[in-house]
């Protein structure tokens, strides 16, 4: 059996790889379909995600990984008997949740959430050196990528501090050793 | 350095104007950015993978051919050895190299003193500086200035050299043809060459046949293959019974595909199918497609008749469909039809969107005529 983990976004397989490359995930990279982390939304339209599913003759696993993923992952026909279970794990609602836990500005954004998203106030706040966040993938490497216990910590307190999860919905925490 | 546009005329029976384009035309999304293309310069994109598909004899090893030329010359400075006529041949190459957009033309002649070798005539080397800015006029007039200190060379030797200076591997190119008893000979050349590691051919040699441990050169005809709990010493011609001659093939074309990924140079496969199960093919694909294993931007072109391939690809930008009125000429399934991303590129190719299916009617034709044999 392997995992198929399909992050939502290019900022969500950053996050991935960063813990991956750290070690800091109950899954290795040795047990991931393809030996890798993919950026898919869904299976049909991702080539490299059917290329793989196609080499690989076992059962799959499909771990989805984004903000509130209301989109629901359709399996085409060729690999219904080969994924054998898909899950959820999601940081509402934006990943930006993490930055904003890391930089210790919960209560801040809790002041003006009803107004303004995560992505929205990130890019307002928070800063790597003197770099301004812009959603790109280069920056959670920047800002992480030297600090892989930050990025874990942030992923435990947004669970804490975030009960409220559908029952489908796992939290990012869960794939944490 | 890259390869981004090549336009010819009368290279072997192409139309003139015969063109293909690398430069990624179509929208790129984020997942496309992941996995169908590489950014060469800021926002110059290229792409991962390409295929030229299309019915028998319709062209696809001469578009595949036209690009082992221009890679020829981009990489040794010369053309010879070919199975073509270089006389008369009109050839514009545009590519990237270190900032520049560099435009080179030139027409080519056979000269039978110099053995099968072409000459350069008439060549012109230009170059601008690439901006961003300007992508979308990559390829017009306006901006390119002569090359400054082009000197004299010989007539067999490109002007290329003068930007490129040093001899390097841009392509390997594999035909269908496949080199015999030789290719075990290649096979380790390919192997020094490129300094890959035995340990490289003893894990290809294991996805071909999981009893062997590894194989070693003796000398240029002699080989030891080693098993679990014994070696053998076999002569190549040996070897090949042994091992088949699709294992040899795919040996060869898997050390190549290590040597292309490691060193950046591209990989042309003609009839990529022919050599392979599919999976080895998905999986070669897919390797270029893996950003954490192609580092320094090589690409896979190769030619199919494997429609079912063509559904790894996301775009269509990068799918060619080469097609024969007595000339042979090409389509892009982006530029040139109207399919709908969605739908499934081997559904649209079996549904003759393309124009590419076998004639039924031919084919019913020798249906009859057996069926008539069997009853009389």
């Amino acid at each position: 059996m392997k995992y198929l983990i399909m992050c939502e976004g290019p900022n969500e397989l950053e996050v991935i790889r960063i813990l991956l490359e750290n070690d800091m995930l109950l899954i290795s990279e040795n047990e991931l379909l393809g030996l890798t982390p993919y950026h898919a939304r869904q299976i049909a339209t991702a080539g490299q995600v059917k290329a793989e599913l196609n080499i690989y003759p076992g059962e799959v696993t499909v771990l989805r990984i984004g903000d509130t993923q209301s989109e629901k992952l359709r399996i085409p026909q060729e690999y219904t008997d080969k994924i054998v279970d898909v899950k959820k794990y999601c940081t509402k609602p934006e990943l930006e949740m993490l930055l904003i836990i890391a930089e210790g500005l919960t209560s801040e954004y809790e002041k003006v959430k009803s107004s303004m998203k995560p992505k929205t106030f990130a890019k307002q706040h928070i800063r790597c050196g003197r770099k301004k966040y812009d959603n790109s993938t280069a920056f959670y490497r920047d800002y992480f990528g030297e600090n892989p216990k930050m990025l874990a910590e942030s992923i435990r307190e947004y669970r804490r501090r975030n009960g409220s999860h559908k029952n489908d919905e796992g939290y990012l925490a869960e794939l944490l050793k | 350095m890259k390869l981004l546009r090549v336009k010819t005329s009368h290279f072997k029976n192409c139309r003139d104007d015969f063109t293909i384009d690398f430069v990624a035309q179509s929208k790129k999304t984020a997942e496309d950015k992941e996995y169908e293309l590489q950014e060469i310069a800021d926002s110059l994109y290229v792409f991962n993978t390409a295929a030229f598909i299309g019915k028998n004899a319709s062209g696809k090893t001469t578009a595949i051919e036209l690009l082992d030329c221009c890679y020829s010359i981009l990489g040794d400075f010369r053309l010879e050895g070919k199975k073509y006529s270089y006389e008369n041949i009109t050839l514009e190459m545009i590519f990237y190299h270190e900032n520049y957009i560099y435009r080179y033309r030139t027409v080519l002649h056979e000269d039978s003193a110099l053995g099968n070798k072409a000459i350069f005539s008439n060549q012109t080397l230009e170059r601008k500086k690439y901006a961003k800015t300007s992508i979308k006029n990559i390829y017009e007039d306006d901006q390119f200035k002569p090359v400054s200190g082009i000197g004299i060379l010989p007539e067999d030797t490109s002007i290329v050299f003068f930007v490129l200076k040093k001899k390097e591997t841009r392509a390997v190119y594999f035909d269908s043809n496949g080199e015999g008893t030789d290719t075990y000979q290649l096979l380790f050349k390919a192997m020094k060459s490129y300094s890959i590691s035995g340990e490289y051919l003893t894990n290809i040699i294991k996805i071909f046949d999981e009893t062997i441990r590894g194989l070693e050169c003796i000398d240029d005809h002699n080989y030891r293959l080693i098993y679990q709990d014994k070696e053998q010493v076999l002569s190549d011609k040996e070897l090949i019974y042994l091992l088949s001659s699709g294992t040899t093939k795919g040996l060869l074309l898997y050390i190549l595909v290590v040597a292309s990924l490691q060193n950046g140079f591209d990989l042309l496969i003609d009839e990529v199918e022919n050599h392979f199960h599919k999976t080895l093919v998905e999986n070669m694909i897919s390797l270029y497609k893996d950003k954490t294993v192609n580092r320094k931007n090589a690409t896979l072109i190769f030619t199919t008749h494997y429609c079912e391939v063509l559904d790894l690809f996301n775009r269509q930008d990068n799918i060619w469909i080469s097609k024969s009125d007595g000339q042979v000429y090409l389509s892009n399934m982006y530029k040139d039809y109207n399919v709908r991303p969605e739908l499934l590129k081997s559904r649209q190719f079996y549904n003759n969107a393309f124009q590419t299916s076998v004639n039924y009617d031919e084919l019913m034709n020798l249906k009859r005529k057996l069926k008539k044999v069997q009853e009389s």
